[in-house]
Formats: structure tokens, sequence, C-alpha cells
């Protein structure tokens, strides 16, 4: 269960982070929502970025996206400031947002096309067919009659279809049955064999624990913990054979 | 628990949702009333004047199309409220639409309604709850309306049965939007067919009273009822009656049809869509969203153009010498000029739909994805600003084209400069696009709409109330001279213009610095 976790990627000074923010501060009106949150992400890791909800997950994301501007700390996507050339940044990347919202007259189809071509990719030159049949998505349906699931699909199938850099997914899973789930278990086990990095966030621990090398988990706004599995059953003082949910909810106590 | 359960409850709740835009809707009608009926002892003082101008109006078919028929020329009441009767009548109908359709179908598009549906609240109590909505608004502004014309120093008995004819207009606005917002699973397409029922009924109305072989057709259209009424000398007292059995048959259709549909289906099943596209940018988004929209507008913007055109003032006297040639050409160019600034204020609502769209998205994460999908922020401003504009110009192009087709193929002169006349307003119109445009930048869908309600009631009343030249020209509707019959001048069409690029380049300028957000 636990194998990935434990195959540790090193943390090498030479290599540069794909992702990094330190110290990230972001307010809204009176609610400060990151208040000093630090995030590394390697080049090839899986990386869980976990936290309860409300804990600053979906802000975080937003800043390194550069649809936030971050009121104090530094961000950095591939080396670079997201806030100043986010275009530019976008082409080596793919986001999948949380709550999946699609045009509600434009068919699955049509959405995909649109999301790809402004990434400056050709729909029929990628994998997109061969992601459409593994989804069982019906292209032809309009957003409006799609199911949660099949919207967050459409995002996924977008998202998948190339090969990008970097794969942000905000709780990719939680509108898709077992099924599906499954397929994008595999979909993401290709794109990290051919070196893909992937920034999943999520709080279904099961599969973070599954998927991911390292982990971050955040509370209020703050990294409380960062590292391996390993890692963190060492800081927690945990017993050797401690869940990823265990180590979550001792972080909370 | 009946299919009505939970209506109250729900009516509380759309009350609040409603607090704002329909009382600051409803005082802009009331002002325009009170102001047209504090105006006429200036415009209209003795029963020789009304007597006159009663005449020139009936004479001109345009007029009377637009209007209706004066059909007591010694009444002031009805000379007073001739614009109010089925012109601004059909005005307030939008707000019926609105009211109805935001707590009907646009909560079932949004799913919103599913959330309400799964407590224990009755199948129909979104839409009786919207009805019951519609029609009190419609009864309290009726009251309000009557209750302005009568301090407005017209007889009491008169603006009564007035506003009975205005409480009967929203009542069958209201039934027809709740019958439209069952037709379609898309809000958009549900409010198209609204406004197409709507304007279809003022359409049938200007027909039978302007021809007179046709006089009959009046009697079809709920609007034409209003005139019937003769609100102002020997009331029908049962016309109100039609009005009230219209509307229930149009609710109770509207009822029947949810009773036998699914949530957040429509009588008409969407067509399967295109299983791709060659859109690339916003750019092509937008244009993909408003095709269909604007292909309507399109149609209808022609329509009522070459109806008004071909009704432009009666030639048959006149045409016989070349001096009433000339008279019946300056009278054509006034009676562009006058529709004109109307068409630009109508024309105005479709590039504020576009931008608060464009607001929408954003508020529920479209824009999110396309701005993390390659599109860049100026992008994504510019698709709805360039589009609005364009739409807007177009728009009012084909105004003035058919304008002046309908007028030519009526018999009257070619030197009307209809189109140079229409694009003249242009720039009032890029002006709004413009507020709409801050309002985007501010994530506030409603700056465009209220600026529009803004500046049409300040330009229809601000005459009417002798309001200071300076307040009344802050309307763009009121800055630009009423070309052809005033000369041309480009000093107001450059300053609007001047305008328009600066809220557009601020509110862009904004758009690009700041945070993107959900909800």
């Amino acid at each position: 269960m636990t194998e990935s976790l434990q195959s540790q990627v090193p943390v090498d000074a030479d290599v540069s982070p794909v992702v990094s923010a330190q110290g990230l501060v972001k307010s809204f009106r009176h609610v400060r929502a990151l208040d000093g949150l630090d995030l590394t992400v390697l080049p090839g890791e899986v990386h869980g970025f976990l936290g309860p909800n409300g804990a600053g997950k979906t802000t975080t994301l937003r800043t390194l996206l550069g649809l936030l501007r971050a009121d104090a700390g530094e961000v950095r996507l591939f080396g670079e400031d997201p806030w100043r050339d986010p275009v530019g940044l976008h082409r080596r990347l793919a986001y999948v947002p949380g709550d999946v919202s699609l045009w509600p007259n434009l068919s699955g189809g049509e959405t995909v096309d649109l999301l790809l071509r402004m990434r400056g990719l050709d729909p029929a030159a990628g994998r997109k067919d061969e992601l459409v049949e593994r989804f069982r998505l019906d292209l032809t349906t309009r957003a409006r009659a799609y199911s949660r699931g099949n919207r967050q699909k459409v995002a996924l199938v977008a998202a998948l279809a190339a090969d990008t850099d970097l794969l942000v997914l905000d709780e990719p899973t939680s509108g898709l049955d077992p099924l599906m789930e499954e397929v994008f278990r595999e979909c993401l086990a290709e794109h990290r064999a051919r070196g893909a990095t992937v920034l999943l966030s999520s709080h279904i621990l099961s599969e973070v624990e599954r998927l991911a090398d390292r982990v971050t988990i955040i509370r209020d706004g703050r990294t409380v913990e960062s590292g391996t599995l390993a890692n963190l059953r060492l800081t927690r003082h945990a017993t050797p054979d401690a869940s990823l949910e265990d180590l979550f909810l001792a972080a909370y106590r | 628990m009946t299919a009505a359960t939970g209506s109250v409850l729900l009516l509380r709740q759309h009350l609040r949702r409603d607090r704002i835009i329909v009382p600051v809707w409803m005082g802009a009608l009331v002002l325009m009333a009170f102001a047209s009926a504090s105006a006429t002892e200036t415009l209209f003082g003795t029963v020789q004047d009304r007597v006159r101008i009663a005449a020139l109006v009936n004479d001109q078919a345009g007029l009377v199309a637009l209007y209706g028929p004066i059909l007591d020329p010694r009444s002031v009441g009805e000379l007073a409220m001739s614009k109010l009767t089925v012109l601004y009548a059909l005005f307030s109908c939008v707000l019926y639409v609105v009211v109805v359709r935001r707590h009907t179908r646009v909560e079932e598009e949004s799913g919103r309604a599913e959330l309400v549906a799964g407590t224990s609240t009755g199948r129909s109590a979104p839409l009786v709850a919207a009805v019951a909505e519609g029609a009190g608004v419609a009864v309290v502004l009726g009251m309000l309306v009557a209750a302005a014309d009568a301090l407005g120093g017209l007889p009491v008995a008169g603006s009564l049965w007035f506003g009975l004819a205005w409480a009967g207009t929203g009542l069958v606005a209201t039934g027809t939007a709740a019958v439209a917002c069952q037709l379609s699973p898309s809000a958009r397409t549900c409010g198209a067919i609204a406004a197409a029922l709507l304007t279809g009924a003022f359409v049938v109305r200007a027909l039978g009273d302007a021809v007179d072989r046709l006089h009959w057709l009046s009697w079809f259209s709920p609007l034409g009822w209003n005139t019937q009424l003769r609100a102002w000398s020997d009331p029908r007292w049962w016309v109100p009656l039609l009005h009230v059995g219209v509307a229930a048959a149009l609710v109770l259709a509207a009822q029947g049809m949810r009773a036998h549909r699914d949530l957040g289906s429509g009588l008409v099943e969407a067509r399967p869509g295109r299983p791709g596209s060659t859109m690339a940018s916003p750019w092509s988004l937008a244009v993909r969203l408003h095709r269909t929209s604007l292909v309507l507008w399109t149609v209808g913007a022609a329509t009522m153009s070459l109806l008004f055109g071909a009704m432009a003032p009666g030639f048959d006297d006149l045409l016989s010498t070349g001096a009433g040639r000339e008279l019946v050409d300056r009278l054509g160019g006034a009676f562009i000029a006058a529709l004109l600034p109307i068409a630009a204020m109508a024309v105005t609502a479709f590039p504020i739909s576009v931008v608060t769209r464009v607001t929408r998205d954003e508020a529920e994460g479209r824009a999110e994805l396309a701005l993390t999908s390659g599109a860049s922020r100026a992008q994504w401003f510019a698709a709805p600003a360039v589009l609005g504009a364009l739409a807007a110009t177009w728009l009012l192009a084909v105004c003035g084209v058919s304008l002046w087709a309908g007028y030519r193929a009526a018999g009257g002169g070619a030197t009307t400069p209809a189109l140079a006349a229409a694009l003249g307003w242009a720039p009032a119109v890029w002006v709004v696009v413009g507020v709409a445009l801050v309002g985007l930048a501010a994530r506030a869908g409603w700056v465009g709409w209220a600026a529009l309600v803004g500046f049409v009631t300040l330009t229809l009343v601000g005459e009417l109330l002798e309001l200071p030249d300076w307040l009344v020209r802050l309307s763009p509707y009121s800055a630009l001279p009423a070309y052809p019959v005033v000369a041309w001048d480009w000093t107001p069409f450059a300053v609007l213009v001047l305008v328009a690029a600066a809220l557009t380049a601020g509110a862009g300028r904004w758009f690009g610095h700041r945070d993107v957000s959900v909800g």
C-alpha cells in the first residue's frame, strides 16, 4: 500500500524545485487564508497536498497559478513568478479545479477542444481520443446535463491529454466513481512514468498514500508537516506501520 | 404536502434577494409616470392645444404604431400618458421576466433548485412563489403609478384605471415569463422566448392601431388592451378582466407544464452538441456563446425597424407637390430621429448581457479554467469588450438600414441619412458598455444594468421634470444631437468616444491587476 511513499525522492539542493513557495500570506478582508505557508515540489514527484476544509489548499493553488497575488512571501513556478507571466507558465502545466464549472451550452467535446487549443495544443494530436474512451465520456452531451463527475472528467481529459511538465490537481477524484478513480490512478502513473511532476491536493488520504512520493500537510494557512511518509512517522514518533490517516489526525491533535 | 408546499418560505427568500433590484426598477417607472403627469400642464395646457396635438399624433401612423392612438383628443390624461400606455408598459415587462426567470429557470440551471427540491418543498413551489412575487409587484406598481399620476395632477379616476392597465400588463408579463421558463433548459433561451412573445404582442397591436383595415388586431394583444381600456374617458371596466383571465390561463399552462416535466429539463429536448470545435481563444468562445442570440437580435431589430420605417408619416395628400415631398422627408427624418435613441437604449441590452456573462463566468469558476489554460487576462477582458462594442454598432447599423428600407418601401424619400444617424448613436452605447466593463473589473454584474436603467430614466424623465441641462446630459442618451433634425455635431460624439475609451481602458487595467476568484 505505502510503497510509493517509502520510495524516497532525495531532497537534493542542486535540483531546482518545480514549485516553491515561502512564507505565503494571503488575506481576504478579515480572513487570513494563508499565514506563512511553505511548499516545495520537486521535479518528477507526486506531491500530496493535504489539509482539512478551509485550511487554504485551493487558495495556495490559485496563488501558484497566478490567479491570486500573495500579500507577502515568495512564489516560484519553474523558477518564475506566476503573477508576472502566467500565460507562459500555463502552457507548461495543466490544472483541474476542485469544482469544475463548464459553459452550460457547450458540449463536452467543444469544451475539451477549447481548453486544449487555448494551451496551444492540437486536440487531434494528443491522447484525447484514448482518454475519452477510457473515461467513458460522451462528448456530445451539453455541459448543462453533465453530472459533477462528468464535468470533472471533461477537465481531466483536457488536462491529461498532453505531455505537460506539471499537473496541478485539486481534489480530482471527488466526483468520480471507483471505476473511474482507478482509470485516473492509471493515467497518473503513466504521466509520472514519463517524468511529469504532480501536485495533488486531496483529503482522500488513502489515495494520497497510494500515489504520493511526499506530502505537505497544512493547517490554518500554515505548513505543519512536509516530507515522505517515513519522515513523517519519525517526526511524529509514530509506529512504523502508522498510516497517513493516523499521521494526519495526529497533526491536528 | 401539496405541490406548492414551501412556497411562502421561498417567496420570503425571493423578496430578500430582490430587495434592491425590484424597488429601484419600480422607482424608475413610477418616476417616469410622475414626470409625464406633472409636465402635462406646461405641454398641453388648453383643450385646443390638446386637440391639435392629438390630431397630429393620430395622423402619423408611425407615432400611433409606437404609442397607440389618442382615443379622446380632449383628455389631459390620455395625452400625458401616451408614451406610458403601451411603450413604457412594454419596458415594465422586462422587470417581470427578470423576476420570474431568476427564481425559476436560472435556479434550475445552476443546480440550486435541486437543493431546494430535496427539502420538504413541493415541485411547483418555486414557480408559485415566483408568480406570486410577479403578481404582487404588478399590483403594487399599478397602485404606485396611479398614485403618481394623481399626484402629478391628472384626474383621480382615470389614474386608477390607468394603474389597473399597468397592473394587468404586469400580470400578463408574469404569466408569459412563467410559460417561457418551462420551455427550454437554458435560462437564456427562456428569456429570449419571453422577450419574443412580449415584443410580438407589441408588434401585433402596432399593426392593429396603425393600419386602418387591421384595427381588430389590437384586440389580440394584451398591450392593445391598455389603449382600449380608455382609462381617461368612459372606461371599459371589463378590460382588466381580460388581462387577469389571460394571465391566469398562462400561469395554469405553466403550472401544467411544470407538473409534467423533470427538474432541469425543458419541454423542448436539447439537441446533442457537437463532439468537437475549432474554438481556440476567449474571442472565439465569446462568438460561439453569443452568435445565436446575436442572430435573433438582428432579426428582431430589422423587423421592428422595417415596420416603423414603413409607418413614418403618412404621405397620401402631401406627396402631390414638390414642397409637400420636402415636408414629408423632414417629418420622416424627425420620426427617425425620435426613434433612434429608443433603438440605442434597446440595443444596449445585448452588449451588457455579453459583459455580465463574463462576470458570471468568473463567479462560477469558468474564468479560472480559461485563465489557467493559456488565455491571458488581456484576451479574456478584450473578448466581451470588443464583441460588445462591435455587436452594438452592428445592431445600430441594422436599425438604420432597416428604417431607411422601410421608409423607402412606403414611399418616403431616399435622402434621409438613416444609417449615419443610427451609427451616430454608437458612442452612447459604447459608454454604457464601458460602465458595464468597470462592473466586470469590480466583479459586480449589476453595474451595467444599473447604468442602463439609470441613464434611460434620466433621459426620459429629465426633460419632463425640467432638470438642469448638465444633469440630463450626463446620460449618454441625452448627450447627442437628434440628427438629422438637428445639425450634426462632432464635439459630443468625440467626447463620448473618449469617455468610452477611458472607461474601457481603466476597467481593463483594473482587471489585469486584481485577483481572479470564484464566488
